[in-house]
This record gives C-alpha cells, structure tokens and sequence, in this order.
C-alpha cells in the first residue's frame, strides 16, 4: 500500500511525473499549490485584479475556478452559450450551479444571439467546426471582459492541450503560433491579458481534483469534437508518458525556457488596427467575427 | 467474470476470463492509458493494481478531451 508522502495515511493518488503519492486531503493542497505556483513562476496576476474564467461546464475550467477562489483570488466566470442542443444545456445548467455553490456571478453571452448557433453557422461556413468556434469564444471572451472592467481572462488549458498544441506546431513547423504559445498573453492594442494557470497540469490530475472536490462537470465530449486530431496527438503523447513519466512536461516547459526566447530574438511586432465595424482588434480592416457575420448576413439572406 | 462498470454516464458490462481483476484491466478492456483514464470504485480513486469484484460499484474517468487547438 502507498502512503502519502505528507500524512503517512493511505495514499489515494499516484503521481508518477512527480514520483509522489497523496491522500485526498493532500492532493487537493498539492494542485492548489501547483496553480498558485504557475500564476508567481509567469506573473499572470495579483490578488488586486479581477479575473474573468472562462467556463464551459467541463472539468478543467470549473476546477480551475474553484482552485482561484480557494486561493482568494477575485474571480468570477464567464460562459458562452454556443446553442449546441442538449449539450450546450447540461453544460449551462453545471456551470450556473456550480457558480451558486461558489457564491461568484457567472455572467454569459448566447451566440444565437449574438450571431447564430453553432449549428447554424455550419450549415453556412465549411470551415472546421472547432476552428470558428474558437475565433468566436477569443472574440468575445475579449469584448466581454473589456466591457466588465476584468483585467485578465483565464482559460482552463492544461498541460496536455499545451503539449499537444506544441506538439503539432512543431510537427508543421508553424513558427507564427509557436511563438505565440506562452501561458501569458499580455495586455496590448486592444486585447486583454490571456492566462493559463493550468499550464503545468495534466488532464487527469485537473479531472481527479475536480472528482475529489465533489465538483459536478460535463463529462460528454462536444458532439463536434469528435474525431478532433488534438485527440490523436494526445493520445500519442499519452504512449510516450507512460513509457517515459514526465515527458509531457519537460517537452512543454523546456520549450518554455529554451525556445520560446529565441523565437523572439530581434522580432518586430505586428502592427494591428481597429476593426471599421465592432473597434476589436485586427490585422486587416475587418475582423473576422465581423467578417463571418457579414457572410452569413449575405448566405442566410438577411 | 462480469463486471459492471459506469462509463462517461452509461453503463456497461464488460466480461473477464480470469478470476482476479484489477483496475487497470478495467481500463485495459475499454482501451483507455492509464495517464489519462482512472478508475473510482465505492466512490474512491483507485490505483491500477486495485482488485475489483462485481459488487462494487465502479465509475471510469476518462480525463482527455478534444476541440480546437
């Protein structure tokens, strides 16, 4: 039997990337600590400022959330309702629960509102679903906070989306998305700071907090997601992992410490307008949640 | 042996040839790695050597998730 390496009681955890193992009561401090840690390590924020989570009703962000306010972290969620049926629903009704357990406000914007639904769009854009919906989510995660007096967004990203993001950059070489890839985005020309206070987290220690805390989360995958290449570059990375424990996280943060400073050695950068419609930031005239709803105007004949 | 397990919200039987059966032959069975999957039985996370027996009640996490990069 394990014994957790704080108490001596039976340790319920294993965690073999930090060779340690932890009761209940010691593996929820070990991740609160471990955010606490990546918010200092990256300066991501203070406890003076006011923090807008994005919440999507799934374990990582609501676990997040909860892991800020522990720490006493001024933190409220946001959620935007994507109008993907049942699932855009259950996942509504888990994050406005889950904010009333908190006792912080949940403020949310609906896209049907706003633009169309998911659904709708995709009968519109051939895009990939999860490609748009994203450019929407950072579109209006941005205005919204902006528009709330929040000065920091964070997102539930952990460890295993940044290593597989990593992962597919480098395959491709994308060097433009590889140096944007840091766990701080900072405030300028119009954007909000960005922050990932997961970072160093890996999926399952996220679910794991999240089903020690008796947090209620959206288990089902986004019916769009599915087939989703992120999948297989994690799965892929989850076979080295096993072979070799902690590779995951030296891949993510020596590329934090070794590369990324030199992807911005002599680097000028990009200069960025105002879009002519909604006055958010753009590298053309107009920006392209500006540019999708122009589209659907003309295809939907409205 | 037949063991009952409950599986991103439904249920599933899944049939063992042998006698002893271990959590991580759980996760053996739905195809799911260790480094992302956990196995919670009578309402607690177990390690992957941890014997089940039908009675318990037994729920497997599978924590990865997909979406846009």
């Amino acid at each position: 039997m394990r014994k957790c390496i704080k108490c001596g009681e039976k340790a319920q955890i294993y965690l073999p990337q930090h060779r340690l193992s932890l009761c209940k009561t010691h593996y929820i401090e070990w991740f609160e600590n471990r955010v606490e840690k990546s918010i200092k390590e990256f300066q991501m924020f203070s406890k003076k400022e006011k923090i807008l989570v994005a919440v999507s009703g799934g374990k990582d962000s609501l676990s997040l959330w909860q892991a800020l306010v522990k720490l006493g972290y001024d933190a409220d969620g946001f959620y935007i309702d994507l109008g993907i049926g049942d699932y855009s629903k259950k996942s509504f009704n888990i994050s406005i629960a889950f904010s009333e357990k908190l006792d912080r406000t949940l403020h949310t914007v609906s896209l049907e509102d706003e633009v169309m639904s998911i659904p709708q769009i995709k009968n519109y854009d051939n895009r990939p679903t999860c490609s748009i919906c994203g450019t929407l989510k950072r579109y209006y995660m941005n205005k919204v906070a902006k528009h709330l007096g929040y000065r920091v967004v964070a997102t539930g990203h952990n460890l295993d989306d940044e290593s597989a993001v990593l992962f597919s950059n480098t395959l491709n070489w994308s060097v433009d998305y590889l140096k944007r890839q840091y766990p701080v985005l900072p405030e300028e020309n119009s954007f909000i700071r960005k922050v990932k206070p997961l970072c160093k987290i890996s999926e399952k220690e996220s679910a794991m907090y999240a089903v020690l805390c008796g947090i209620e989360y959206i288990e089902e995958e986004c019916p769009f997601s599915e087939g989703a290449t992120s999948i297989d570059y994690k799965t892929f990375l989850s076979r080295l992992e096993e072979k070799s424990p902690g590779i995951k996280l030296r891949f993510y943060s020596e590329f934090l410490r070794k590369m990324y400073p030199i992807l911005h050695i002599g680097e000028e950068k990009p200069h960025l307008n105002r879009c002519s419609i909604c006055g958010e930031p753009t590298t053309g005239e107009i920006c392209s949640v500006c540019n999708l709803k122009n589209k659907l105007k003309l295809k939907a004949g409205g | 042996m037949q063991i009952t397990v409950v599986y991103r919200g439904q249920k599933k039987v899944l049939e063992f040839e042998k006698a002893k059966v271990k959590s991580g032959d759980i996760l053996k069975a739905l195809d799911l790695s260790k480094d992302f999957a956990f196995v919670i039985k009578n309402g607690e996370i177990v390690s992957e050597d941890e014997i089940i027996r039908p009675r318990d009640e037994v729920r497997v996490i599978n924590a990865i998730s997909g979406g846009a990069f």
